[in-house]
């Protein structure tokens, strides 16, 4: 039977909080996943409590979690793990974030999960992963790219380190698991079974050195890889250059791309000098390349039209946009990059579109993101089949907790 | 059946080169898919030029293509087509990263693909996307980058920006594109048939936003954040810090990580000093905070020792490791983060493990990237049944190109 979206009969247990765990079943949402996301009385994801806020609802918590059910439950009472056993046994797909070791002291680890729903695929994200000396270590974003070598890469060499204004690990982590999970969930299509998955900021960003790795291996430690502000340290073209107004990315590489930067810059000559025959000797006369690309761009009567300039001969070219006129860019716009969501508490506003373009599947989900425990009587009354004493009863002992909705 | 490997029966025919695409299919040979990779002649992948090089064999490459076959065809004649046509026949997924056109233009475009295989998944990976006005522009890693607004983050706050000396745009645009071919294959799985996937640099950038996009739109562009050097502009402490002779990331955002972090210091006044009370006091005090803390860090005995005395206290910190580091870690070591293959030319070498971990098919499969139309024959054989003397005559046609393989 083919299902109305890629998730549409998957049903999601959601232990994640703040950003990378969150950023997966935020994408399975997208693909029409039945999510419920289970938050610790009494405040639930931390990430409510981050700006932007309007009435106490904030924005970062919205766009984290459209499409998803808040179930709000105090896990100290042992009515609460009665309940989650019982969804756990009825679900598809588990995930979980906390510092490893935490969820099983909860009782719900992967042995005990494992038991009562052999079908179930679970996954666990972590900073460092479940395994190895650092695993018990607390972590955010930072601490993985530190860890892997990543952010020393960011900066001047001559100077310390820099950090990008950006949890890009975390989002990329969650799309790791997003991942993962699709190939199990494949598995177990073909009658593989439930499995579990380990899923870390570390193995994540560790799995971005494209280069590094096997060069730094390859001769013996000789050649490591290191900051180097602007410009690539080993092939030129390949940095930022500066404009009057605004600074731009040129790279190029192949022949004919330095054809094309030769021409534009009206310096024909230059293609034929053997000083600069190769990505490689132009980066051993890098001064002189930045002087003749940036000294060509001011010449120019805008940053635009030189940038134009090199589109037109196909070299590789791009502005270095803040977020903001990135958000404003039209090609951005116009495939839904960015694209304009409407919350209950906050009404409209802009976030980062869904990054999974399927053809089946073109319009996007008008998602709306729960308010604390705003679906704790319907979970429990749909999917446990309790009846509305049951229910009541939980509320008054606080094991259940739930935030007023605003009219 | 269940299969052997979570691949084990996916057939793939990867025209992808460079290193978004190739990231996306290494990951899938891990999974123990079938994959062709179609090289175009004469020379193939172009990372098969790219450093480190051992008797004209590229770590680079081999890292990027174990586990695939090698089909090297002149596409400028048509039987190069026909042969890949009858390999569409019977493949389940198609990826390519060629500029948006261009495989159109060799008459394997999606329209062509999907008629005759519709249950084809067919994923599509580029820069800027296959529609809106970038999208045919060529572009690296970098552009896509800047137009997301990404760069913009990285490098002091009165300063240019600067560029991070890692393609990690590339391998998570990779990471992007298999979590969408895992949800299609789930849902082809269900019944629903083939589809196209879109999937670019730009989106895969722009979606690491997790703050930035929702608070500048929240807020009617009155708040964004901006490159700031070394120290979150919004938080503290969340930065690097300078120790002896390394630096280190030190993040205490909760009131417990405050208080845990004073103590260590030997300094439970600065909680009740007035600079230092809120998040917004450290803020507006903030060198007197680095002063404060990179103070305590150099009078201990050593950086390490600084380390380990706030992981005691459960502080989130983390060395800002070299890519050389790390791959000396004992962590990454133990965990396979950092892991060692063996190249027929090459030998031995370091590349980045397998960031997709699986209870279930846990052992690393023994993969070999292949030589430039290794596979030219066999495919040919095994897949078309094409005979001896048919293939003969497409290599002696210079259809069929393939290099010598070394003794």
């Amino acid at each position: 039977m083919t299902t109305k979206h890629i998730l549409s009969n998957i049903k999601v247990l959601d232990f994640t909080h703040a950003v990378a765990g969150p950023t997966s079943t935020r994408l399975m949402a997208e693909m029409g996943a039945d999510i419920i996301k289970v938050e610790l009385a009494p405040t639930g994801d931390m990430i409510r409590g981050m700006p932007y806020f309007k009435d106490g609802r904030s924005g970062y918590y919205v766009q984290q979690n459209r499409g998803k059910k808040s179930l709000c439950l105090d896990m100290r009472k042992p009515e609460a793990l009665n309940i989650l056993k019982k969804l756990v046994a009825q679900s598809d797909i588990l995930l979980e974030n906390f510092t490893p070791g935490v969820i099983a002291d909860m009782g719900l680890s992967w042995d005990v999960v494992h038991e009562i729903n052999p079908e179930l695929i679970y996954c666990s994200i972590s900073a460092f992963g479940q395994t190895g000396p650092l695993s018990k270590l607390p972590g955010y974003d930072y601490m993985g790219q530190a860890y892997a070598g990543v952010t020393s890469l960011i900066g001047d060499p001559e100077d310390g380190p820099m950090m990008p204004m950006l949890a890009m690990g975390d989002v990329n982590t969650g799309v790791h698991a997003t991942a993962a999970i699709g190939m199990a969930l494949f598995h177990r299509s073909q009658g593989g079974g439930g499995q579990y998955i380990d899923c870390s900021l570390l193995d994540s960003y560790f799995h971005c050195q494209d280069m590094n790795v096997q060069l730094c291996s390859n001769t013996n430690g000789e050649v490591q890889p290191s900051r180097n502000g602007r410009h690539h340290p080993a092939v030129a073209p390949d940095g930022i250059f500066k404009g009057k107004d605004s600074y731009m990315f040129v790279i190029a590489l192949t022949p004919k791309q330095w054809r094309g930067v030769c021409e534009v810059v009206g310096r024909p000559e230059l293609f034929d000098d053997p000083r600069y025959a190769t990505f490689g000797d132009r980066a051993a006369h890098l001064p002189e390349i930045v002087k003749l690309i940036e000294d060509w761009i001011v010449s120019m009567p805008s940053d635009d039209a030189a940038r134009e300039a090199l589109e037109a001969a196909y070299v590789p070219v791009a502005p270095v946009l803040t977020p903001a006129q990135a958000m404003e860019h039209p090609h951005l716009i116009e495939r839904g990059t960015v694209r304009t969501i409407s919350d209950r508490g906050l009404g409209e506003f802009q976030i980062p579109g869904m990054p999974l373009r399927f053809s089946k599947f073109t319009d996007l989900l008008p998602l709306q993101a729960p308010y604390l425990g705003e679906h704790n009587e319907s979970v429990l009354r749909e999917r446990l089949e309790m009846s509305d004493e049951e229910i009541m009863q939980l509320t008054e002992n606080e094991v259940l907790v739930a935030e007023a909705i605003p009219a | 059946m269940t299969p052997k490997q979570i691949l084990s029966n996916i057939k793939v025919l990867d025209f992808t080169h460079a290193l978004a695409g190739p990231t996306t299919t290494r990951l899938m040979a891990e999974m123990g898919a079938d994959i062709i990779k179609v090289e175009l002649a004469p020379r193939g992948d172009m990372t098969r030029a790219m450093a480190y090089y051992k008797n004209g064999r590229s770590a680079y490459f081999v890292q990027q293509n174990r586990g695939k076959k090698s089909l090297c065809v002149d596409m400028r004649e048509p039987e190069s087509v026909e042969i890949l046509k009858k390999l569409i026949a019977q493949s389940d997924v198609l990826l390519e990263n060629y500029t948006p056109g261009v495989i159109a233009d060799m008459g394997l475009g999606w329209d062509v693909a999907h008629e005759i295989n519709p249950d084809l998944i067919y994923c599509s990976i580029s820069a800027f996307g296959q529609t809106g006005p970038l999208s045919h522009l060529p572009g690296f890693d970098y552009m896509g980058q800047a137009y997301a607004g990404v760069t913009s983050l990285m490098g002091e706050a009165d300063d240019a920006p600067v560029m991070p000396t890692i393609s990690m745009g590339d391998v998570n645009t990779g990471v992007h594109a298999l979590a969408a071919i895992n949800g299609a294959l789930f849902y082809r799985s269900q019944g629903g048939g083939g589809q196209r996937i879109d999937c670019s640099l730009l989106d895969s950038y722009f979606h690491c936003h997790d703050l930035n996009v929702q608070l500048y739109s929240n807020t009617d562009g009155q708040k964004q954040l901006t490159r700031n050097g070394r120290h979150h502009p919004a938080v503290a402490p969340d930065g690097i810090y300078r120790g002896r002779d390394s630096c280190m990331f030190v993040i205490a955002v909760t009131v417990k990580q405050w208080q845990a972090l004073c103590q260590t210091m030997g300094r439970p006044e600065l909680l009740e000093d007035p600079r230092f009370k809120s998040n917004a006091d450290r803020l507006a005090n903030i060198d007197e905070l680095i002063e404060v803390i990179e103070g305590w860090i150099t009078s201990m005995p050593s950086d390490d020792a600084a380390r380990e005395a706030l992981e005691a206290a459960r502080v989130p910190v983390a060395p800002v490791l070299s890519p050389g580091e790390a791959m000396q870690h004992p962590h990454h070591i133990e965990r396979g983060t950092i892991r060692t293959i063996n190249d027929r030319v090459l030998g031995e070498f370091q590349v980045p493990g397998m960031p997709l971990r699986f209870s279930e098919c846990s052992d690393s499969l023994n993969l070999e990237a292949p030589f430039l139309g290794e596979h030219n024959a066999s495919i040919l054989r095994e897949r078309l049944a094409m005979s001896d003397d048919e293939i003969n005559e497409l290599s002696e046609r210079q259809i069929l190109i393939e290099e010598a393989i070394p003794a």
